[in-house]
């Protein structure tokens, strides 16, 4: 992180945005943490090559850690509700809203994120489209990992054998969906060129306005510079 | 190695639940505490200490009435969905065609229990909230068979209701068998296991319907069972594959296109307003 922190350090001059309030960095750190931890004990039973992992004792400590990271992983959005309902709810109603910039994003998101043509891209939101869709996919298997992982956690034995196995097989599309996700969210935040900046806003809440301007315009100008107004009318 | 097969002549058995016993005895399998229900059948279902046990069926067709005993236990499929499931290999399809268990490699998943047509495998469950269980079920005395030996519920088997040989033979063994009942005025004397599941290796002479002893009349494998191992999980092999391919094409795609972060910020910023204020 240090890089970034220097990055940043080293254009004193430039106004910072917040972008993720603290609940908002705490709740994506611990949903992040929960989700590596129960990607990887869940590999276990999943890819042969794991296999040696899978035996016995060191199976059944990977399936015990799978269990209480499912716990954390339940309890990163209720972090996220109760510390900072608005932003919460905010993100929330964003990530419903599609409109023709969206749209017009998924037309100019190659061009963008391959050539750095940034002319032709409509200013986004808070979230631009992909991270609409990741938002989206994220809030649905989050239930269906929820639902599924419940019965197989809890309905081993009593839920009929179809059940149980539906729910194994959804569990694992759930995964399919959000381990390429993951992949694509990684790539974007820490190999990608044009997109430096945006993990600073996850560790220190802030960007720059430039970066703000650039790839989330329409949320610069319509809530943070909107809210700075109301805070300039109240005083 | 030959193919082996346990053959429970269902017409021959007593029910004196010797086997039962015997199985309990070699493995060192606790004593369950049984109630009185009205019946002589006794534990009431498999557990993970009864891993075989005699069923009591009563059975009525064309005026004659039967009394029905099935040697309930692990059917050793040819194509075992418990073995496919096994995320660590404790089951196992040995050379000879039964399935074994290796207790050491279980880690308790259940998935075997909740994928076998037949609902044999029961799990041991040490401690719900944790998961912590044991899957357990017949074995076909492996240390016993790949020793030169028969099971120990077959060298128990007072009338030779059960029989342990080369698969063949057993299966011929079981035709003239179903002749003979049929000579002898069982009309519906069939042979169970054949050609079920890719073969069971523990094949059934029965007198009756499969069902008038509890067993399914079609075990299919389950449907959910090989979408899961056969489509799903080769799918997110390739697709993460693929996603592999499509992010290091960008990457290039960048590279060639010299895209570096200073540059893309040439773009204007809107309008803001002059001083810096926390939000
Ligand atoms: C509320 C959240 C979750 C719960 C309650 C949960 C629970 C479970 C349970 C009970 C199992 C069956 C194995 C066992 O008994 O230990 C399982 C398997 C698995 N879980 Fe989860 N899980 C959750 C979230 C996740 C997440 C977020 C991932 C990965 C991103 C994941 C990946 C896996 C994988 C790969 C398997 C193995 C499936 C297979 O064998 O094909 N789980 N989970
Ligand atoms: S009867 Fe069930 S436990 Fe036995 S081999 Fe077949 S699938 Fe596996």
């Amino acid at each position: 992180m240090a890089s970034v922190a220097t990055d940043v350090a080293a254009r004193p001059e430039q106004a910072l945005v917040l972008r993720f309030t603290a609940a908002e960095r705490v709740a994506h750190w611990v949903h992040f943490f929960a989700f590596t931890v129960l990607l990887g004990t869940g590999m276990f039973l999943y890819v042969p090559w794991f296999q040696p992992f899978a035996l016995g004792a060191s199976g059944e400590a990977a399936r015990l850690a799978h269990r209480a990271a499912a716990v954390v992983f339940m309890a990163a959005p209720l972090i996220y509700l109760i510390w900072s309902p608005r932003e919460f709810f905010y993100s929330l109603k964003e990530s419903f809203s599609w409109g023709a910039d969206d749209w017009g994003w998924l037309k100019n998101a190659w061009n963008y994120y391959a050539h750095g043509r940034t002319g032709t891209m409509p200013p986004q939101g808070k979230y631009n489209a992909g991270q609409k869709f990741n938002a989206l996919t994220q809030i649905v298997t989050f239930w269906l990992f929820v639902i599924t992982g419940l019965v197989m956690w809890f309905g081993r034995g009593s839920v009929p054998p179809d059940l149980f196995l539906l729910s194994v097989v959804v569990h694992d599309l759930s995964v399919i969906a959000t381990v390429l996700l993951f992949m694509l969210h990684i790539y974007l935040v820490a190999v990608h060129p044009l997109m430096r900046e945006s993990i600073t806003a996850m560790f220190e809440g802030t960007v720059s306005e430039e970066f703000a301007a650039e790839h989330h315009g329409k949320w610069l100008t319509e809530r943070v510079f909107r809210k700075r107004k109301d805070v300039k009318r109240q005083t | 190695m030959s193919q082996i097969t346990l053959l429970v002549d269902a017409s021959k058995c007593t029910a004196c639940r010797g086997c039962q016993i015997a199985c309990k005895q070699w493995w060192d399998l606790s004593a369950t505490k049984t109630t009185q229900t009205g019946t002589y059948e006794n534990p009431r279902d498999l557990e993970s200490n009864t891993w075989s046990r005699i069923t009591f069926h009563e059975y009525e067709s064309g005026g004659k009435f039967q009394w029905l005993f099935l040697q309930s236990s692990c059917l050793h499929c040819t194509n075992a969905a418990c073995v496919d499931v096994c995320p660590t290999g404790a089951l196992k399809q040995n050379a000879t065609g039964f399935v074994s268990f290796e207790r050491d490699l279980c880690n308790g998943c259940a998935y075997c229990a909740e994928a076998c047509p037949f609902g044999i495998p029961r799990m041991e469950t040490i401690n719900a909230l944790t998961g912590e269980a044991k899957a357990s079920k017949c074995n076909m005395c492996q240390d016993r068979v790949t020793n030169g030996m028969t099971p120990a519920c077959v060298k128990t088997c007072p009338p030779g209701a059960l029989q342990f040989g080369e698969r063949t033979a057993m299966i011929t063994k079981a035709k003239e068998r179903v002749e003979t009942l049929k000579a002898r005025g069982y009309p519906e004397a069939r042979v169970y296991g054949e050609n079920e599941l890719g073969g069971l290796r523990r094949m059934y002479v029965l007198t009756a319907p499969a069902s008038a002893y509890g067993l399914p009349d079609s075990p299919q494998y389950p449907v959910l069972a090989s979408a899961w191992q056969n489509v799903i999980q080769p799918f997110g092999y390739v697709a993460t594959a693929l996603a592999v391919v499509g992010l290091a094409l960008n990457w290039v795609a960048t590279r060639r296109s010299r895209l570096n972060h200073v540059e893309s910020l040439a773009a204007p910023a809107p309008e803001a307003p002059a001083e810096k204020e926390e939000v």
